[in-house]
């Protein structure tokens, strides 16, 4: 996404080592939603710390508008511009507005001493619908509210660059709804670059252009948001983003046309992938969306025609829309199943009953190839 | 000057030390961390434990004949700055303390941001640490202030119970019992209760009106 001959609007390169975490962190943004995703501890907070100047890396690089900001241990000339000088704007975790001044004054505050910085500010709570609380101190406003008031601070400062730190996380569904909606247009309307953590999937995928998925320090993989979560990487990111039905497996054969995998005695076949040969040791995934239940009385249909197996019932959970079983294989793996609620409702499937499953043959994916087995399995 | 006139000067000289040397040590020891930083902190509150006999003995050395002070030709053995320097050691302590305490609760991230949003270091910590940890440093402005008035021991080593020059309001008041003028005594003893019943009372105040209002935020028009 970045723009042609142009720097991106951020950029960085880092290695640090901090009590706990050994951070090790490239990353590229420009005129985006970028959203770090990844467990809590795995780093998230520290780069956008290290991005806005309060936390010092050992090494690396970090340019925003193109401008170094950052540059130690790098061949280059050394800089650290401190935080007050690198122009970003940003919204943290806990929001932290000064509880002393009123909502108006948290959001003139970056805006020294402008005497048109009340006014200003006041035309920014009204953008975001918070022109009756201006009056108001910190305290006396909702988790939402403190949102807003947060979001307009940073936006008062008319930095082109936003770092936002789980700006959603002690709202309600509705209101999480309207912000995403808000900070999506003025994303467009200003023209910025947003950085946002979140440990919600359902974030990145309502606000992200793109996901950096972040575990143990490092950035796993980067890519627009659909593509990153139906095709991970690694193991690591397909756990990450709660990937069931991981299968570890060995190519058996690879004819141009077909993979076929062996998998602890039972035989699956799968799509063709470039630049997979015999013998090698794979993971492969399959949604639970498509490991299909078999009718045993009616004609296989094409979606059923591959990878059919005797299971049984290990479990057996049901809510409203979704029904979802685990199911245990001849070779003693488990894999899990889901469908709509309504779907093969003549079928017994209480735990300990025998049914015929389908993995879908296209269904089947391979984990990236740059998997360096880093997976707990 | 009497001794009521020459306490109060006295007082006001010391609580401005203590202010001006006290806020700054209060803010390096509650936000940095260096070598020895511990060490530090407990040689600027050991006069709070040391008898006043003691902080004045190092005074009378450090202002001596012998001292740096008067090598560089400033002689405060047996002047009221003497005795204005002296409270300030002595008040110092109760100063660091609650002020460090104060500055310390200040949460760190309310500093960052104000960071991020273009602030110095002197702007942060006047328009941030500052008001936030305002009924902390006040309170220990009050306790350093009463501690200088009160202050005896340190006082007498260093310069003397001269009636009109050094000689303040608890100096009069030993001098008064020493001299049989128990007249003189009473109301000296009655003033000073009541100057020090004052002080604690608005320290009660300060430190209530601190608890009442949560870290985050004080209500709108709170005291």
């Amino acid at each position: 996404m970045v723009a042609p001959g142009g720097a991106p609007a951020l950029m960085m390169d880092l290695r640090t080592r901090l009590p706990g975490l050994d951070l090790e962190a490239r990353l590229e943004a420009d005129r985006e939603v970028l959203v770090l995703f990844g467990p809590s501890g795995s780093g998230k907070t520290t780069i956008l710390n290290i991005i806005a100047g309060l936390v010092r890396a050992d090494a690396g690089e970090i340019a925003l508008e193109g401008q170094v900001v950052f540059r130690r241990g790098v061949p280059g000339a050394g800089r650290d511009l401190p935080a007050r000088a690198r122009h970003i704007g940003y919204v943290m975790q806990q929001y932290a507005l000064f509880p002393h001044m009123t909502a108006l004054e948290n959001v003139a505050y970056p805006m020294g001493r402008a005497p048109d910085r009340l006014d200003r500010a006041a035309r920014l709570l009204d953008l975001l619908a918070m022109g009756s609380h201006a009056g108001h101190r910190p305290a006396q406003l909702s988790g939402g509210q403190q949102q807003r008031i947060a979001l307009a601070r940073a936006l008062a400062a008319e930095r082109s660059i936003l770092l936002l730190d789980e700006p959603f996380a002690a709202l309600d569904a509705g209101l999480r709804d309207r912000l995403q909606a808000d900070l999506r247009r003025l994303r467009a309307e200003l023209d910025l670059t947003v950085l946002l953590v979140t440990h919600r999937l359902e974030d990145a995928f309502a606000i992200g252009d793109r996901l950096a998925v972040v575990r143990k320090g490092r950035i796993e993989q980067v890519g627009p948001v659909g593509d990153v979560f139906r095709r991970p990487a690694t193991r690591g990111v397909a756990e990450i983003m709660g990937i069931r039905n991981l299968i570890t497996a060995r190519v058996a054969s690879a004819d141009g046309t077909a993979l076929t995998l062996e998998w602890d005695g039972l035989r699956l076949e799968m799509p063709h992938v470039p630049d997979v040969r015999a013998n090698q040791d794979v993971t492969a995934y399959i949604r639970p969306e498509d490991v299909k239940i078999v009718y045993p009385d009616r004609p296989l249909s094409d979606a059923v025609a591959h990878n059919v197996f005797d299971a049984r019932v290990t479990s057996h959970h049901e809510s409203a829309a979704m029904r979802v079983l685990s199911v245990q294989l001849e070779n003693g793996r488990e894999l899990e199943v889901r469908f709509p609620a309504l779907s093969y409702r003549p079928i017994r499937l209480e735990p300990g009953d025998t049914v015929r499953v389908a993995l879908r043959r296209e269904g089947l994916l391979l984990l990236h190839s740059t998997d360096t087995g880093a997976g707990s399995t | 000057m009497n001794a009521l006139q020459l306490s109060g000067l006295i007082t006001a000289v010391a609580t401005a030390g203590i202010v001006v040397i006290g806020l700054p040590l209060a803010w390096l020891l509650a936000r940095r961390s260096f070598p020895g930083d511990v060490v530090f902190e407990t040689l600027i509150l050991l006069p709070l434990v040391l008898p006043p006999s003691v902080v004045g003995y190092y005074l009378l050395i450090a202002l001596g004949d012998a001292g740096p002070l008067t090598s560089a030709g400033v002689h405060l053995l047996f002047t009221w700055q003497g005795a204005a320097l002296a409270s300030t050691v002595v008040g110092l302590p109760l100063m660091v303390k609650s002020a460090k305490a104060a500055i310390a609760s200040v949460d760190p991230a309310l500093e960052n941001a104000a960071r991020v949003c273009g602030s110095g270091e002197w702007e942060v910590f006047s328009r941030i640490t500052l008001p936030l940890a305002q009924r902390g440093i006040a309170a220990g402005t009050v306790l350093g202030a009463a501690r200088a008035f009160g202050e005896f021991g340190a006082t007498l080593m260093v310069a003397g119970s001269i009636p009109g020059r050094t000689q303040t309001m608890p100096l009069a008041i030993y001098d008064a019992v020493q001299a049989g003028r128990y007249g003189d005594a009473h109301s000296l003893v009655l003033l000073t209760s009541v100057l020090a019943f004052f002080s604690l009372l608005a320290v009660a105040r300060l430190e209530q009106a601190g608890a009442t209002t949560p870290a985050h935020g004080a209500p709108a028009g709170g005291v």
